[in-house]
C-alpha cells in the first residue's frame, strides 16, 4: 500500500496561540482516515493546513504524484463542516461550475455533474436554487463538488456534526460507499462516527497526536479486561464498597505497572475495575466477597471499549 | 460509477498552466455576470444611472417653470434664470454621477468578496486549483462592466436629452469625457474591492471608500497645483474636457498613470489578503 | 420663456422618467415577494419601495435581502 500523503512537523500558531504543534501522520491510499478529538483540538485548523486554505507556521506536506505543474490542490477534494454555496445557483449550474473550475471541459463538467447529482441522490434537486435546500441536500451537493474533479484524497470536516439524526444517518451511508472508491481524510468529534467508517484514526489533542493507528489494532492493543460489580443497598455492603474502592485506588497511586487492579472508577454505586489479569482478579474478587459476606446483586465481566480509550486519551 | 471514478485519467487535472487559468478567469468572470443578471443589478444600476442622466437636463430645462409655479413668489416677479450651455449640463450631470452614482456603485460592490468569505463560499472555490488574483479578478472584471456600462448609458441618455432640450454638444467630447469619468470610476471600484477583501464588514468597506473617494476629491480640489495629478482630480478633468479643453495635461497624464498603478496595486493586494487566509471564520 | 406647463408637449419628455422609476418599482417589488427573508418587515419595504421615490427600490435593492449562501 503506498503512501498518498505525509505530513511532517505540521504547526500552526495563532499568535501566542499554538492551535496546532508538530503533528506528523501518513495517510496510506485507500484508506479512510479520521482525524478524532474534542472540539477545539485543531481538527479543522489541521484540515484547513492540508487543503491549503490556511497556510502552515512550519512543517510540511508531501503528497504522492503531485508532480511538476500540477498543483497538488487538484488532488484534494474538500467537504466544510457547513458547505456554502451561492444560493442563487441551481445544484447543477455550481456542479458545472466547480469542476470547470478544475480544469474539467464544459462537456465534461456537465456529465460529471449529472452522474454525481445522481450519485448523492439529488438529482431530482438539480434544477432547484440551491438556497432552497435543506441542510442534508446542501452536505450531499457538497460532497458531489468535492468529487467533481475525481481527487486521490477526500477531505472532510465534521461531515455529519450539522445533520439531523436521519440526514446523518443517510450521509454516513454515502461515506461508506465513497470509501471504497477514493482515499477519504474526515475530521469529527465523534467516536462512533470514526468506528463506523475508519480503518485509521488519528487522536488528537490540544493540538498534539495522542494516538494513531489502525483502528482495529488499537482497539486489540488497548483492550483490557474489566469487572464491573453492583452490591445491595444495605448499610454493610455499601460500606465495604466504599472502602474496598478506596483501598484499591491507594494501590493506585503507588503506580505500580504489574499491578493486578489498573484502574477503578465507582459511579452511580457500580464499581468498575480495570484488571491485568481476568483470573486472579476475579478470584481475588469473589473471596473477598464471600469473606466479608457482601451481598452482591451484580457481577460482571468485560472489556474497554474504545470509547473508554478514547476518553482516557482525551482528558487524561 | 465506482468502475468510472477509479480509472478515469481521461480528466487529466494538468493542463498547461496559462491556459487553464485564462480559462478559468473566464468561467468565473462568466459567473459573475450571471449573478449580476440574476440579482437584476444588470438591470437596475443602469436604470438608476439613466434616470440620473435624463433628470440633469430635464430638471435644467424646467427649473424656470418649476419656480414660477411653485407660488411662493410675489406677482410680476420675473424669473429669469439663464439657461445653461449645453456642456455644462453634461457636467452637472457627471457631477451627479460622482455623488449618488458612486454611492450606488461602491453599495453594490462592498460585498462582493466579503460576502463570500464571510459565508465560506469562497473557501469552497479558492480550494480548487483556481488562483486568488483571477477569484479577485474576476470579481473586479465584472464589476467594472456594471461600472462602465451604466455610466455611458446614464451618459449618453444625458447627451441625447441636452440635445434634444438645451443644445447639441459634439459627440467626440461627450466619448472623450466618458472615457475620463470612467477611470475615476474603475479606481473607486477597484478600492472597494480591496477594501472588501481586507476588511470583514461590508460596511466598513463602503465607508472607507466613499471617505477615501470624497478626501481625494477634496484634496484635487483644495491643492489643484500640489495634488492636482491624484485620482480624484479625474472628474474635475472630465468635466474641462466636456466644457472645454484639459488645461493641464501634464498633471491629466499623471492623474492616468497614477489611475493605473493604484488600480494594479489595488487588486494585488486583494489577492495578496486572499492567498494569507481565504476565509474570516 | 414658457408660460405655463404644456402637458402634451412635457408628457414626451417626463415619458421615459416615470417609466424607469415604475421598472424599479416593479423590479423591486417582485423581489420583494420573493426574498425568503428581508431585513426588518416586508410590509414596511413594499411602503417604502412605493412611496419613496427612486430612493425607496435602490435601497431595497441594497439593504433589504438578507442573503445567505
Amino acid at each position: 500500500m503506498t503512501t498518498l500523503l505525509q505530513v511532517k512537523g505540521l504547526s500552526k500558531s495563532f499568535g501566542a496561540v499554538r492551535a496546532v504543534s508538530n503533528i506528523d501522520f501518513t495517510i496510506r491510499e485507500g484508506h479512510c482516515v479520521a482525524l478524532l478529538g474534542p472540539n477545539g483540538a485543531g481538527k479543522t485548523t489541521t484540515i484547513r493546513m492540508i487543503t491549503g486554505l490556511l497556510k502552515q507556521t512550519s512543517g510540511k506536506m508531501e503528497f504522492q504524484g503531485a508532480a511538476e505543474g500540477v498543483h497538488y490542490r487538484s488532488l484534494i477534494g474538500y467537504l466544510p463542516q457547513s458547505p456554502s454555496f451561492y444560493s442563487w445557483m441551481t445544484g447543477s449550474e455550481y456542479l458545472i461550475y466547480a469542476g470547470q473550475l478544475c480544469g474539467l471541459s464544459a462537456a465534461t463538467a456537465k456529465l460529471r455533474a449529472k452522474a454525481l447529482l445522481e450519485r448523492v441522490g439529488i438529482s431530482g434537486a438539480a434544477k432547484r436554487r440551491i438556497g432552497s435546500y435543506s441542510g442534508g441536500m446542501k452536505q450531499r451537493l457538497g460532497l458531489a463538488q468535492a468529487l467533481v474533479h475525481q481527487p486521490k484524497l477526500l477531505v472532510m470536516d465534521e461531515p455529519v456534526s450539522a445533520l439531523d439524526p436521519l440526514g446523518r444517518k443517510e450521509v454516513l451511508e454515502l461515506l461508506r460507499e465513497l470509501k471504497q472508491e477514493t482515499t477519504v481524510l474526515f475530521s469529527t468529534h465523534v467516536l462512533h462516527d470514526a468506528e463506523v467508517l475508519c480503518d485509521d484514526v488519528i487522536i488528537i489533542r490540544n493540538g498534539q497526536v495522542a494516538l494513531q493507528g489502525a483502528i482495529d489494532r488499537i482497539r486489540e492493543n488497548h483492550r483490557k479486561p474489566t469487572i464491573e460489580l453492583q452490591v445491595e443497598q444495605d448499610e454493610h455492603s455499601q460500606r465495604w464498597m466504599s472502602t474496598f474502592s478506596r483501598r484499591i485506588q491507594s494501590l493506585l497511586n503507588e503506580k505500580d505497572e504489574g499491578a493486578l487492579f489498573q484502574d477503578v472508577q465507582l459511579q452511580n454505586g457500580i464499581a468498575r475495575f480495570t484488571v491485568s489479569e481476568m483470573d486472579a482478579a476475579r478470584r481475588m474478587l469473589i473471596e473477598e466477597l464471600a469473606r466479608e459476606q457482601v451481598k452482591v446483586s451484580r457481577l460482571e465481566v468485560g472489556h474497554t471499549s474504545l470509547e473508554d480509550l478514547f476518553m482516557k486519551v482525551v482528558t487524561g | 460509477m465506482s468502475s468510472e471514478t477509479k480509472a478515469s485519467p481521461s480528466f487529466s487535472v494538468a493542463n498547461p498552466p496559462l491556459s487553464s487559468s485564462m480559462t478559468r478567469y473566464r468561467v468565473m468572470v462568466e459567473k459573475e455576470l450571471l449573478e449580476l443578471v440574476r440579482s437584476f443589478k444588470l438591470l437596475w444600476v443602469p436604470l438608476v444611472f439613466i434616470l440620473l442622466g435624463i433628470m440633469q437636463p430635464v430638471s435644467t430645462y424646467y427649473m424656470p417653470v418649476i419656480l414660477e409655479h411653485a407660488g411662493s413668489l410675489p406677482d410680476g416677479t420675473v424669473i429669469d434664470i439663464p439657461l445653461p450651455q449645453a456642456a455644462e449640463v453634461l457636467a452637472q450631470t457627471l457631477q451627479q454621477f460622482g455623488t449618488l452614482g458612486i454611492l450606488v456603485l461602491v453599495l453594490v460592490c462592498m460585498g462582493s468578496v466579503s460576502g463570500e468569505r464571510n459565508s465560506g463560499a469562497a473557501s469552497l472555490i479558492l480550494v480548487k486549483p483556481v488562483s486568488p488574483l483571477s477569484y479577485v479578478g474576476s470579481k473586479w472584471t465584472a464589476m467594472l462592466m456594471l461600472a462602465w456600462g451604466s455610466l455611458a448609458a446614464g451618459y449618453l441618455a444625458s447627451w441625447y436629452y441636452t440635445g434634444l432640450l438645451i443644445g447639441a454638444v459634439p459627440l467626440s467630447k461627450v466619448i472623450g469625457s466618458l472615457l475620463i469619468y470612467g477611470l475615476w470610476l474603475t479606481f473607486v471600484v477597484s478600492i472597494t474591492i480591496l477594501f472588501s477583501s481586507l476588511l470583514r464588514s461590508p460596511a466598513a468597506a463602503a465607508f472607507s471608500t466613499l471617505v477615501g473617494s470624497v478626501v481625494l476629491s477634496l484634496l484635487a480640489g483644495l491643492f489643484p497645483k500640489a495634488l492636482g495629478w491624484n485620482p480624484g482630480a479625474l472628474s474635475g478633468f472630465a468635466s474641462q474636457a466636456v466644457v472645454s479643453e484639459i488645461s493641464d495635461s501634464g498633471k491629466f497624464g499623471l492623474a492616468i498613470l497614477v489611475v493605473f498603478i493604484g488600480m494594479a496595486s489595488a487588486v494585488l493586494a486583494a489577492a495578496g489578503a486572499l492567498r494569507r487566509s481565504s476565509a474570516v471564520e | 420663456m414658457k408660460e405655463s406647463i404644456d402637458l402634451s408637449q412635457i408628457l414626451p419628455i417626463i415619458a421615459p422618467i416615470i417609466v424607469i422609476q415604475l421598472i424599479l418599482m416593479v423590479i423591486a417589488l417582485v423581489l420583494c415577494a420573493k426574498a425568503d427573508h428581508t431585513r426588518g418587515p416586508k410590509w414596511v419595504w413594499v411602503l417604502i419601495i412605493i412611496f419613496v421615490n427612486i430612493f425607496g427600490p435602490i435601497a431595497f435593492f441594497i439593504a433589504g435581502r438578507r442573503t445567505d449562501g
